[in-house]
């Protein structure tokens, strides 16, 4: 017996080795070549013959896929269409995320707390950026404020801006509205040295506020009761009155041309003549929406909602309560997050959304009694004007 | 499934139509003389029409995208498929490649590995084409051109970009350096920044880290004329290097033993020094704030009230690291590797080695590309963040020492320690 057992014992144990090494081999974590490196995943099914195993590894690293369990990737089972909607979105998140200026930066801090403002014009309202500056509208002193992005200084103020609204960048010229009766459209060329504005028509209609251009012509939303588009060569206005009670905002989705009418609560789809093309029913008193690439965000300033139109459709796709929404005024897009300025006394914040699946993420003060009502992106921060102490705040 | 019927049908209708047409061809060419013009008319008939068959059959399907016309290589993607141009698009923008050259079998299943395929290509071609350094048509992979540096203070470190000009912290003669990213041009030199090591861009503000004990953050306000930096705090803990923001307050790594939580409002900070012994580099990734530790040889992640949250063991020395929006890069300047963590929840996907690492310093992300310096060995390494495969290394003069380095989105910008120099790639 014992000299039976010493024969075994050593039997056994190299039995065991055996077996043992053997289910290490069949457990371990597949290792393969890419790009001339060793990559070793956590997945014991993707073997280093698998042409697919560089796509898997990549898929892996960047976060696009977890495996099937955490030894598993499942190489050749099939793609049900939940999966689908995982892989397709994290895609779209990872390459929108890791694309952006801000992960270039390191600018990955979700917003900063208001701080650094610069001191504009009286009454700022509509803020663009040209990709460098930024350009506020300032309404009560009728001025233009140009403000270098990097840092925030004031660089130039420009003059003579009758009742200044809305700013748009275009062809390397600034064009601003003038809210007047009859309504005004001034030009900045940003080479030249500040001083007074450029008349370029005095004919629009009453009151225009938003604008926008589809390449050729600049649309302007006049709450006067139209919609005004002009020739930026020769200042040729022609204005359309049917349909429109008191248009507001005003954007281009790529292709057309959509127009925000405060009395009718309706974004309306215009055709290149002006004529309505299709009446989209929001919430009451809709402002200065913004285009998502994708989507068409309207802010709601009766009703304390967001309403999200497909641009493509006109359908509704939600409409957005809470997260803060008090008079919701502008809707800007930074490539990933939508911000909707609360224009409201006591509103005093900004609301902050993710584009890609309308979840909302916070919202943040602007300081009590500022009055946060323009705003935009330079593709880094947003930037708002607070109307009431006359700034504009980086976010 | 799909694939071998598609396939097997397409197979079947060629097969079935030429073959008894030429059977047919030679079996009564024997009658040929008895009824020859009938016969000759008849057969020459029936050839074109299976000729014709077979060709529209085997031919490119063409369909109509965006009004124009587009003809794809595969043959079973009809004009009819509600998908022809979502196909199209995949097809054009090397999404795909189709089951074979000529075959994109629309109707088969999607594997899990071909997913892969799928997506970790939509991904690249969304980065590629999406930078900013397409948009300016820079697709040369860096080089270093000697010419292409701009000079500035004595013994620079760290450097980060606002957006349009670079920061540039002098460790030696206690200055901060503004050099415009377009061009290079040195536009400011901010003076008396003691031994400044990190460089934060927040709120439209420059912090910078002074290396002494007690610790100091500096402030610029880059909209004033260049003078002397403000001091925001002058008791931060013993030798802070490494500076971040989690967008509330700003927190720097103090070599001595401590990490510091610092309001920038009003200069208010606390100190924490429980489980830290030598932090070096820290980072925010979004959710929480991360330090290398290089006296344990760990990356750990804090709570906001700066207690340690979760402690990953990464190589000997850890430095500074850098996020890439998914993953944390740590370059391990004992060890000569780089650990790549996930940050959502601290698991080490890799360990890099090779490629030119050589006393690993610092490591920053271009949204494609993570570029490391290697203050051993006189190079910047590359990697492609999404698969971290190697991209090579650039080597730079001897003695240069890069050290410090960020991406403006269009460059890489490189501290050159050893020669004084901001470098450009």
């Amino acid at each position: 017996m014992n000299y039976k057992r010493q024969i075994c014992v050593p039997a056994l144990l190299f039995a065991l080795i055996l077996f043992i090494t053997a289910a290490l081999t069949r457990l371990r974590a597949d290792t393969g070549t890419c790009g001339g490196a060793s990559l070793t995943l956590p997945f014991t099914d993707v073997s280093s013959s698998n042409i697919f195993f560089c796509s898997i590894a990549a898929a892996y690293f960047s976060g696009l896929t977890n495996g099937t369990s955490a030894t598993t990737y499942s190489p050749s089972a099939s793609v049900t269409r939940e999966q689908m909607a995982a892989f397709i979105t994290r895609t779209q998140d990872s390459a929108l995320r890791r694309g952006s200026l801000r992960a270039a930066l390191s600018q990955w801090a979700p917003t900063f707390s208001s701080g650094g403002n610069t001191t504009v014009g009286a009454g700022p309202l509509l803020v663009q950026s040209d990709g460098a500056d930024l350009w506020v509208a300032n309404n009560t002193d009728d001025t233009v404020s140009r403000v270098r992005a990097s840092d925030g200084k004031l660089l130039e103020t420009w003059t003579a801006a009758d009742a200044a609204w809305g700013v748009l960048v275009a062809r390397g010229r600034i064009f601003v509205t003038g809210s007047t009766n009859p309504g005004k459209l001034y030009r900045i060329d940003p080479k030249q040295p500040a001083g007074d504005v450029t008349l370029v028509t005095g004919s629009v209609r009453i009151f225009p506020q938003g604008i926008t251009t589809d390449g050729d012509f600049i649309w302007t939303a006049n709450a006067g009761g139209s919609v005004s588009k002009v020739d930026p060569a020769t200042g040729n206005v022609l204005t359309f009155t049917t349909g429109f009670s008191e248009p507001s905002g005003i954007l281009f989705a790529g292709t057309s041309i959509w127009v925000t009418d405060v009395i009718n609560a309706t974004l309306l789809k215009l055709n290149p003549n002006g004529s309505i093309a299709q009446i989209v029913n929001v919430g009451s008193m809709p402002r200065f929406p913004i285009f998502d690439g994708t989507n068409i965000w309207v802010p709601n300033s009766g009703t304390d909602s967001v309403t999200v139109v497909r641009a493509s459709a006109g359908t509704v796709l939600a409409t957005l309560t809470g997260n803060g929404l008090t008079i919701p005024w502008t809707a800007a897009f930074d490539g990933e997050r939508i911000l909707v300025t609360n224009a409201a006394l006591g509103g005093d914040s900004v609301s902050l959304w993710r584009a890609a699946d309308l979840t909302p993420f916070a919202s943040f003060s602007s300081g009590a009694s500022t009055g946060p009502i323009g705003a935009c992106s330079d593709g880094i921060n947003f930037w708002v004007t607070l109307q009431i102490p006359g700034k504009l705040a980086r976010f | 499934m799909n694939t071998q019927n598609t396939k097997s049908n397409r197979i079947a209708i060629v097969g079935c139509a030429t073959a008894p047409a030429v059977r047919d061809a030679r079996g009564k060419s024997i009658e040929k003389t008895e009824r020859p013009s009938y016969y000759r008319a008849a057969l020459l008939l029936m050839l074109l029409t299976v000729i014709t068959a077979a060709f529209a059959r085997l031919s490119a399907d063409t369909g109509t995208c965006g009004g124009a016309s587009i003809t794809l290589p595969f043959t079973d993607v009809p004009a009819s498929n509600i998908f022809f141009c979502s196909i199209a698009s995949a097809y054009f923008s090397g999404l795909t490649n189709g089951t074979t050259a000529s075959t994109y079998s629309p109707s088969a299943s999607v594997t899990r590995d071909q997913m892969a395929a799928f997506i970790t290509r939509t991904q690249d071609s969304a980065l590629r084409r999406g930078s900013l350094r397409a948009a300016l048509k820079q697709w040369a992979s860096p080089s270093f051109a000697p010419g292409a540096t701009t000079t500035v203070g004595d013994e620079p470190r760290s450097v980060e970009s606002d957006g349009a000009d670079l920061w540039v912290a002098n460790y030696n003669d206690a200055t901060v350096s503004r050099v415009r990213g377009s061009d290079g041009k040195l536009l400011e030199t901010w003076t008396n920044a003691e031994f400044p090591v990190g460089v934060l861009v927040a709120r439209g503000r420059i912090f910078i880290t002074g290396n002494t004990n007690p610790g100091k953050v500096f402030r610029i306000d880059p909209r004033q004329t260049a003078g002397d930096v403000a001091v925001l705090n002058s008791n931060v803990g013993d030798s802070p290097t490494g500076i971040t923001t989690d967008g509330e307050f700003i927190w720097t790594a103090n070599f001595g033993g401590s990490v510091t939580k610092i309001d920038p409002a009003n200069g208010n900070a606390s100190i924490y020094t429980a489980g830290f012994d030598q932090p070096l580099g820290i980072l925010y990734d979004g959710a929480s704030v991360w330090v290398t530790d290089s006296g344990d040889g760990t990356l750990k992640k804090l709570n906001t009230n700066g207690t340690i949250a979760q402690i990953v063991t990464v190589g000997s020395r850890p430095s500074h690291p850098v996020f890439d929006g998914t993953n944390i890069w740590v370059p391990n300047y004992i060890s000569d590797s780089v650990t790549v963590v996930r940050a959502t929840n601290g698991a080490v996907l890799a360990t890099l080695t090779g490629n030119g690492l050589n006393s690993p310093e610092l490591a920053a992300f271009d949204g494609q590309r993570i570029l490391v310096t290697t203050f051993g060995n006189d190079k910047v390494c590359l990697w492609k963040a999404v698969d971290l495969t190697p991209l090579g290394s650039v080597d730079i003069s001897t003695g240069s020492h890069p050290r410090g380095a960020c991406s403006d989105g269009v460059n890489f910008w490189v501290t050159l320690n050893g020669t004084n120099k901001l470098a450009r790639f």
